[in-house]
């Protein structure tokens, strides 16, 4: 019965405070919550900072260095080509031509408008693309073997130094006297004046500075003869300094202008220039002024006596110069007779411009047999000897060969690398950084490539790969799995089902769970002594006979499986027990009342039963062996190799100690390739995870 | 080999050579120093029902674990005396608990299936006993004698824990009787069924008394009077040591039993 209390009920809140103590109740519950969701919004800005630091740096701009421009590598070979075809006259003679083509119904050829107009009685013209070279058509540029040339001076040139401004000035007038006679197409009336306009709007604040008499040009080698023609009527003119004239290029003489004190007044130029090239130009406060002088166009002629052609296209025109022999074999209708083909000599700038022109650039893109002439024309013999030895060409593929000339002829180096986010938001100062480099190329690059995975180590950050790394770890990650999982379950089976409650197994009890604590270095020194050390003829493979024996030593990935083996097998035990104290006990009575021996129930209901939990362990036990570095740097894990292991004998190094090696380089790009390793190596132990995951989730359905 | 074994059934020998299914002579357990039961003597009437009642804490589960060695499985529990079946003591050094729980099968408190198929269940048994025949019929025969064919026919191949309580219940015993023992051990086999299950585990009892040898521990006073042939009566003394207070024909104890102390329990009165 229950006994009367004396306690009274009104010691308990009523009414208001009452509902001021619920109150306070519910809003430390609030509290503690809102804490807990803070621990969790902590964890998952350090996971997406980590991804973004990785992620931040596996992707990005490379600027890239080549010692020889592809572009003009691209252009020699594909003009020497054109040169090598049968039926080719090749001449610096415009008028010897110009008079071979006239002669000839069945002849073909090009050069400079100019020229044409001299001989425009003798030769027919043909259009291109459906587009027949005027006046008009040339200077808007929609006729395809035409571009505009410029001369590009500064403001600050313009300004400081008069003889400067005073040349433009002549250059503007006069040009058109003498364009037609370097070759090239005059500009219209309207397009130099609107040059003019530009110069005395640049000199409008002149600051007479003090006057010199050198006048420093630089710049397209197509300008060139123009501008030193232009220079030599300047002096007869009156002028009493020397215009001192360079051929380096469009490219190279716009980035000479654009530098922070350029002593280069005028830039030749055969194009435009960029965005990217004024924004270095903006960097480093210098003005460029544009003046168009004129085009250059090449005239692409047949004799009068030709009936049939009257416009070609550029693919046929690709043919024409290059595979055709005969006429018909590019087009059917036209007649069944050799091509004669009449092509300025190979100095000739008109050659270069109609290369570029019809034929596409790319030297990815160029057949396995223009790569190997490339090859050959430009590595010494011997090497060519040595990759013959390694695989003989024939068997290569163009890809390689390929390769093969971007490592030894273009010899492109990494300068620099930014990060994806750098590469994103500062894009344009990027660019104008790289248009500043000679003979650079910005690339984007994935740090990240099938390459990567599939490429042995290099000291060159382009070619370097993980896969001896990858192998390394997955053997010894085989190993260790080997060792450890069944040794470790083993142990936990005899402690959780056999052993008993004596002093003995507590102190081993004790001590499995005191070493799942110890530092990882200790079993490094631990593998070093008894693995690398004492047992080395066994570790070696030394006593099997399966290795040299001068060159065998412990320091393989046998001893550090074993190594990680033991320093992950107190998780596993410890996980393991937990699993198999987990299973009921009724199972192993309903076990036993069926007359079942222990052993009969520890196979067929307690490990079954426990094996998810088991396999929780492994997963968490392996995941740490993965990423484990310390052990295996004492062990003495190759930091530097290129040969794959191959079996448990085998010097190895493992993805962690990659990545740290990598990161502690000095260039920056090896950073990028450590990120681009740590993908590798989560994705790596992503997959593991999984399957065992998915291994144990189709043990429990079975099961259950 | 030992007599255990050697004797074969008692249920499948011709004749009875002995007069009890099993007998416990001056039985005493121990968990560590603690006298749990004392001094029981116990004879066990062959291919009847003998249930085991008292209040809790009287020791009757242990004397019943004791008879298959159950009890061998808690690291603390020590038994002395006797229990002699087919003329051997089962706690004589020689003897294995294996070969007892051959022959003395048991089934428990809670259902516990194992986390197999039905037919596994069933089936696991016989083959770690090392059963030669043919499995299948093996398997439809237990379940039609644990009254469960017909509800499970059609998916012996789904888990066992998929079934409800009762029959997750007489699965196990089916799993039982699939070894072929000689005697049953029922530890509260329905104290967590509803009265419909356990209605229908009580009439399979009945069945299973034609082949079967059937000691049964319940708090059910109704259950005891229902199905039992015999009843024994446990008590607990001032030491909390558990002890047979009395032991006869289930109807005399229910009717006409000789101590106060049965009485005023199955009445009632006390517990």
């Amino acid at each position: 019965m229950a006994q009367q209390t004396n306690i009274p009920t009104t010691l308990y809140p009523e009414g208001a405070p009452l509902k001021r103590f619920i109150k306070k109740r519910l809003g430390r519950a609030t509290l503690w919550s809102n804490l807990f969701m803070l621990a969790t919004l902590v964890g998952i800005i350090a996971l997406i900072a980590l991804l973004y630091n990785i992620f931040n740096s596996a992707f990005g701009f490379v600027a890239l260095q080549n010692k020889i421009d592809p572009t003009a590598l691209v252009l020699q070979v594909q003009e020497e080509q054109l040169l090598a075809v049968p039926n080719v006259v090749a001449s610096e003679n415009d008028e010897e031509l110009a008079a071979g083509i006239a002669a000839d119904a069945n002849a073909i050829g090009f050069f400079g408008y100019a020229y044409y107009q001299a001989h425009a009685d003798q030769l027919k013209l043909l259009s291109v693309e459906g587009v027949a070279p005027a006046a008009a058509t040339v200077e808007d540029g929609t006729y395809p073997l035409a571009r505009p040339l410029f001369i590009y001076s500064t403001q600050k040139s313009l300004q400081t130094k008069p003889q400067v401004a005073e040349f433009v000035d002549f250059y503007l007038a006069n040009v058109t006297n003498e364009i037609s006679d370097v070759g090239y197409f005059p500009a219209s009336s309207a397009l130099l004046a609107a040059g003019a306009a530009r110069l005395q709007e640049a000199t409008v604040n002149a600051n007479e500075g003090e006057r010199s008499d050198t006048i420093v040009t630089t710049g397209s080698s197509t300008v060139y003869p123009l501008t030193v023609r232009m220079g030599e009527q300047f002096a007869a003119a009156g002028f009493t300094g020397v215009v001192t004239g360079e051929s380096t290029g469009t490219k190279a003489g716009l980035a000479q202008l654009c530098t922070r004190g350029s002593e280069v007044d005028i830039a030749n130029a055969s194009r435009a220039i960029t965005r990217v090239e004024t924004e270095a130009c903006r960097k480093a406060k210098v003005q460029p002024v544009e003046l168009r002088i004129g085009s250059d166009a090449v005239a692409l002629v047949v004799s009068r006596e030709n009936a049939f052609l009257e416009a070609v296209t550029l693919e046929q025109l690709r043919q024409i110069f290059t595979t055709a022999g005969k006429w018909s074999d590019v087009n059917p209708d036209w007649p069944d007779q050799p091509i004669a083909r009449f092509v300025p000599g190979i100095d000739s700038g008109t050659l270069d411009f109609f290369v570029e022109a019809t034929f596409d650039g790319q030297l990815a893109a160029l057949p396995k047999e223009t790569l190997m002439t490339i090859l050959t024309a430009n590595v010494s013999s011997g090497l060519i000897r040595r990759f013959e030895n390694d695989q003989p060409f024939a068997e290569r593929s163009q890809e390689d060969i390929y390769q093969l000339v971007v490592e030894r002829v273009i010899e492109s180096q990494i300068v620099r690398s930014w990060t994806l986010r750098d590469s994103l938001l500062q894009r344009t100062e990027i660019e104008a950084e790289v248009a500043q480099i000679p003979n650079g190329e910005l690339v984007f690059r994935n740090w990240l490539t099938a390459d990567f995975v599939t490429s042995p180590q290099s000291s060159e950050p382009l070619q370097a790969g993980v896969r001896t790394a990858l192998l390394g770890s997955l053997w010894v990650i085989l190993i260790t799995m080997l060792f450890a999982l069944p040794v470790g379950v083993g142990a936990a089976v005899y402690l959780e089902e056999y052993a008993g409650n004596n002093w003995f197994n507590r102190l081993i009890e004790t001590n499995i769970n005191n070493l799942a604590g110890v530092p990882s270095i200790i079993y490094g020194m631990l593998g070093l002594a008894v693995f690398v050390r004492i047992l080395e003829p066994l570790t070696s493979g030394r006593l099997w006979g399966v290795v040299d024996p001068t060159t065998a030593n412990g320091r393989t990935v046998l001893s550090a499986g074993l190594t990680l083996g033991l320093l992950i097998m107190p998780v596993i035990i410890i996980n393991a027990r937990e699993a198999i104290r987990a299973v009921p006990n009724s199972l192993r009575q309903a076990s036993y009342g069926l007359g079942a021996t222990q052993w009969q129930t520890i196979w067929h209901h307690v490990l079954p039963t426990a094996l998810p939990g088991i396999l929780t362990g492994a997963i968490l036990a392996i995941s740490r062996a993965i990423g484990e570095t310390a052990p295996l740097v004492v062990i003495g894990a190759s930091t530097f190799i290129v040969m794959d292991p191959n079996s448990p004998f085998a010097k190895f190094t493992t993805l962690p100690i990659q990545i740290y090696q990598w990161t502690s380089r000095p260039q920056a790009e090896f950073r990028n390739l450590a990120a681009a390793a740590i993908v590798v190596l989560m994705v790596l132990l992503l997959t593991l995870n999984a399957s065992a995951v998915i291994l144990r989730n189709r043990y429990s359905i079975k099961e259950v | 080999m030992t007599a255990i074994i050697d004797g074969g059934p008692h249920h499948t020998n011709g004749t009875v050579t002995h007069r009890y299914a099993i007998e416990a002579k001056k039985l005493n357990i121990f968990y560590g120093s603690f006298h749990a039961v004392r001094d029981i003597d116990l004879q066990i009437e062959p291919r009847k029902i003998t249930s085991m009642i008292g209040p809790s804490g009287c020791g009757k589960s242990t004397v019943l674990r004791c008879f298959n060695r159950m009890n061998d499985l808690i690291a603390s529990a020590r038994t002395e005396g006797e229990i002699t079946y087919n003329g051997s003591n089962i706690y004589a050094p020689t003897v294995d608990p294996v070969e007892v729980r051959r022959r003395v099968g048991m089934v428990f408190q809670k259902p516990n299936p194992f986390p197999k198929s039905i037919y596994e269940n069933v089936a696991w048994g016989a083959r770690i006993n090392g059963f030669k025949g043919d499995m299948d019929r093996l398997v439809e025969e237990s379940l039609r004698s644990a009254a469960l064919w017909d509800e499970v026919k059609d998916k012996l191949q789904q888990s066992g824990l998929g079934l409800s309580g009762g029959q997750q219940q007489r699965l196990c015993i089916a799993r039982t009787i699939a070894v072929k023992p000689d005697i049953i051990l029922m530890d509260e086999p329905c104290s967590s069924l509803d009265p419909i299950a356990t209605l229908k585990i009580e009439d399979l009892m009945r069945e299973l008394t034609e082949q079967y040898t059937i000691m049964i521990v319940t708090h059910n006073m109704q259950q005891a009077a229902r199905v039992s042939d015999y009843t024994a009566f446990f008590m607990v003394d001032d030491n909390r040591t558990g002890h047979l207070a009395e032991y006869g024909q289930t109807k005399q104890i229910f009717t006409n039993p000789k101590e106060k102390r049965t009485e005023d329990y199955i009445t009632g009165r006390f517990g």
